[in-house]
């Protein structure tokens, strides 16, 4: 039986690397592989052929007792990895199987531990891949390097083996009547006396714990290693620290001493897992489906569908049955984004910026914290800027998978547009405006004293009237992206994976970036003729709106000719040819 | 209402469809049928303005199709085999949504009414997701029939369906084709054509192989057998067309 359940894990692999090889015969799969090769090389796989990279590779050549420290703290954080296994869900043991695969091993005279060796089988694939590209990470394969990948293999081994495992405990406990919460509750105190009896012992044979008296990182590390290292957290955490000894091994040496624990650790796991009798086949068909319909929506692009279940929402205002049609996108995709986009909370927004401003400033004085916050908020106006398009995705990102539906409304196709990149570009704008308020009244004080305060509030002019004009420019980017290259765009959303696509997302990020500055350009160069020639007669208080003004219409001109330009192409956009793909 | 002239699509080389005309008047139901890959789907979207034909020309209720647009898609509802919704706008939502899309002043009337005749008035704050495929059908409906279209498109109206649900579509065509509107339905569901499609265009590799009222096709295609059956006659005529193309 294994040995049909390995060819099918076999074959699939293959399978799946051929068409990923065949496809490259398409130029667009071809660039992007060429590009994410490049990538991968430049950052990974340099090192591997012994081309050192200017920084320093992570490598751990800790003294013995740093490395019990080190063990310690490895073993802390997988502590609270597992907790959270036996805290947080709620659900019945379900195993991820696809479809098909439910389909056909199901109902196939394959028993439960058979279905268990072919989960644990196909998740060996991703571990070993996880481990690599960890290794690669972590420094690459120089040295000691294949420690690291065989310590990451250990330490994923055991913990998707323990997942399993606590998935079947969970399910064991409902079925003999005890709730999630009571669950809850147990390993709460559980976890509380353990915790207690190292506070004590602590307390019993340390002196007295003083904050005033850690004063550098060195005091904090010795504090750790004296509670951590000895005691009863030394044997509290003795059977996760053997998970992570192999990892931490300095040669291979400790390597191979520190590997027969934990290999007996999985060992023990496997045996809880194969062991344990829990009907698990009900929840996994569940999963299987919930796991198809996500799968569906990634490939039809509707990457929101695919992340969880729509709320129900409020609409933002109402609408009226007359009126432009534009706005009626706008509405609607206002809707999809969520309650936050609302009038109501905008204004709310602007009120509590407008006070954290005169509240910080005379919290923090003279000191530097204000500017500092300032900064902040400046970095982040810029940063939504060039990135925010790509987290507010309510235009056609959205609704291709429905642009069927759109192309039987009747509207002029500049007007759907229109609509469609309202909802992002509006909550784009509410963003950056909450965040110039900030930054006017945090930097007030050294940009007030360096240009005047009338310039000043002439820069935050030009910049709010600005704003919702590149908001517009820099989201028809990716829209006619997903329009012109609707195959590329849904690769680049998290529609596949591997080397191509993640060329493929550095090739549209590139592009993006270009687009913008070429878009900038005449507007940018307009703006320095304006503010040049009205300093000369009037001065820089006056230049700066007026600048603003003319670099605002240039914007708003090459907005609206991209508008009619994206409305163009979606007019072209074949639905049948796409579908038909 | 519907004219078409020389409709004509191509994907590349292929023909999806070529050089297809008919007309469907005021209260009229025209059955599409033809074998799979026939051109039905394709000819449907031409006509709805979801893909632009390559060649020939459509009127809707007198508007040209690709030079007037918006007043000829003002005129039509398409309905899909699935229901195309948003998932993330209720039912009330989807129709204040569709209101304003088409300019309906006073809307609510009519979409109140609308909910109680498809009973979905329930379901007025439910999502998609929440309703079940029938009931997502039927909201899809209200949506396009909101702005009293006088062309409407059916494209497998009855998939999915369960008895009831097939009985009360087939009676909302055949009331909607009373009211003087004119309908095309494309199904593979040759006994629900017979029973209330007027008229009947039979399709293969997007050519028109039979076009008129069942009696006219049967006379054609049946005369000898003295067939009237539209099973028998579909048989018939998409083999006829098959050993003529061969």
């Amino acid at each position: 039986m294994i040995s049909a359940l390995f060819y099918l894990q076999y074959h699939s692999i293959k399978n799946r690397t051929v068409m990923r090889i065949k496809r490259l015969k398409q130029p667009k799969y071809l660039v992007g592989g060429i590009v994410g090769g490049l990538y991968f090389y430049w950052y990974f796989f340099r090192t591997f052929f012994g081309t050192p990279r200017g920084g320093r590779a992570f490598t751990l050549m800790p003294s013995p007792t740093d490395a019990a420290l080190y063990e310690s703290i490895g073993a802390l954080v997988l502590l609270v990895i597992l907790l959270m296994a036996w805290i947080i869900p709620h659900q019945r043991a379900a195993l991820a199987f696809t479809e098909a695969e439910v389909a056909f091993l199901f109902p196939a005279p394959i028993g439960r531990r058979g279905l268990i060796h072919f989960k644990l089988l196909r998740s060996q694939t991703a571990i070993l891949i996880t481990a690599l590209l960890l290794t690669l990470v972590t420094g690459g394969f120089r040295g000691n390097g294949w420690i690291h990948t065989a310590g990451w293999w250990i330490f994923f081994s055991i913990l998707n083996l323990h997942f399993l495992g606590s998935s079947f405990a969970r399910t064991m406990l409902l079925d003999r009547g005890i709730t999630n919460w009571q669950r809850r509750l147990g390993i709460l105190a559980l976890l509380l006396l353990m915790a207690g009896v190292v506070v004590v012992w602590a307390r019993q044979t340390m002196p007295a714990f003083d904050v005033s008296r850690l004063k550098n990182p060195d005091d904090i590390k010795a504090y750790a290693q004296q509670v951590l290292t000895a005691g009863p957290a030394l044997y509290l955490l003795y059977p996760l620290r053997l998970v992570v000894r192999p990892f931490l091994a300095q040669n291979a040496l400790a390597f191979f001493y520190a590997l027969g624990p934990a290999l007996l650790v999985l060992l023990l796991h496997y045996w809880w897992v194969v062991r344990s009798n829990v009907a698990f086949e009900e929840a996994s068909v569940e999963a299987s489906k919930k796991l198809a319909e996500k799968v569906a929506a990634v490939r039809s692009g509707n990457w929101q569908a695919a992340q969880k279940q729509p709320k129900r929402k409020r609409s933002p205002f109402k609408l009226h049955p007359v009126g432009p049609p534009a706005v009626a996108l706008l509405w609607k995709n206002l809707i999809s984004a969520g309650q936050a986009y609302s009038l109501r909370i905008w204004v709310s927004l602007a009120v509590f910026a407008v006070c954290a401003t005169i509240g910080i400033g005379q919290v923090s004085g003279s000191s530097g914290v204000r500017p500092a916050l300032g900064m902040i908020a400046a970095m982040l106006m810029a940063w939504s800027l060039l990135i925010g398009t790509q987290f507010l995705r309510q235009d056609f990102r959205q609704d291709l998978p429905l642009a069927d539906i759109l192309k039987t409304y009747p509207l002029r196709s500049w007007q759907l547009a229109l609509g469609e990149l309202l909802a992002p570009a509006a909550a784009l704008t509410g963003i950056q405006w909450f965040l110039l308020i900030l930054v006017l009244g945090l930097l007030w004080q050294p940009a007030a004293a360096r240009l005047g305060w009338q310039s000043w509030l002439g820069l935050g002019f030009g910049a709010a009237l600005v704003i919702p004009l590149l908001d517009m420019i820099t989201l028809q980017i990716p829209n006619a992206a997903a329009l012109l290259f609707p195959a590329w765009f849904q690769a680049a959303k998290g529609g596949g994976a591997g080397i191509e696509v993640t060329g493929q997302r550095l090739i549209f990020m590139l592009g993006q970036m270009l687009v913008f500055v070429v878009a900038l350009i005449p507007a940018a160069a307009l703006f320095a003729g304006v503010f040049f020639l009205v300093k000369l007669l009037l001065g820089t208080a006056t230049a700066i709106p007026l600048a603003s003004i003319a670099a605002a219409i240039v914007l708003a001109v090459e907005a609206a000719f991209g508008v009619v330009l994206l409305g163009w192409l979606f007019e072209r956009y074949d639905v049948s040819a796409e579908t038909a793909g | 209402m519907i004219q078409v002239e020389a409709l004509t699509k191509l994907y590349g080389e292929f023909v999806a469809v070529n050089e297809l005309g008919f007309e469907v008047k005021p209260g009229e139901v025209m059955g599409l049928v033809g074998p799979n890959g026939a051109g039905k789907t394709t000819t449907l979207r031409c006509l709805s303005g979801i893909i632009p034909p390559t060649r020939g020309s459509i009127h809707i209720c007198g508007h040209d199709l690709a030079q007037d647009p918006i007043a000829a898609k003002q005129e039509l509802a398409f309905f899909s085999d699935e229901p195309r919704l948003f998932d993330y706008l209720t039912v009330e939502q989807h129709l204040a949504f569709v209101a304003r899309i088409y300019q309906v002043k006073d809307y609510e009337p009519v979409a109140d009414q609308l909910l109680e005749e498809l009973e979905i008035a329930s379901k007025r704050t439910a999502l998609p997701g929440e309703l079940s495929r029938g009931m997502k059908q039927k909201l899809a409906i209200a949506c396009g029939l909101l702005h009293a279209p006088k062309v409407i498109y059916f494209d497998e109206p009855l998939t999915g369906l369960d008895p009831i649900g097939i009985r009360r579509m087939k009676d909302s065509i055949l009331k909607r084709a009373s009211e003087g509107t004119a309908i095309i339905i494309s199904s593979h569901l040759l006994h629900l054509v017979e029973e209330i499609c007027s008229h009947i265009l039979i399709l293969k590799d997007g050519r028109k192989i039979a076009h008129g009222t069942l009696a006219e096709i049967s006379q054609q295609f049946a005369a000898q057998s003295g067939e009237t059956n539209l099973e028998e006659v579909f048989f018939r005529a998409t083999s006829e067309a098959g050993k003529q193309s061969e």
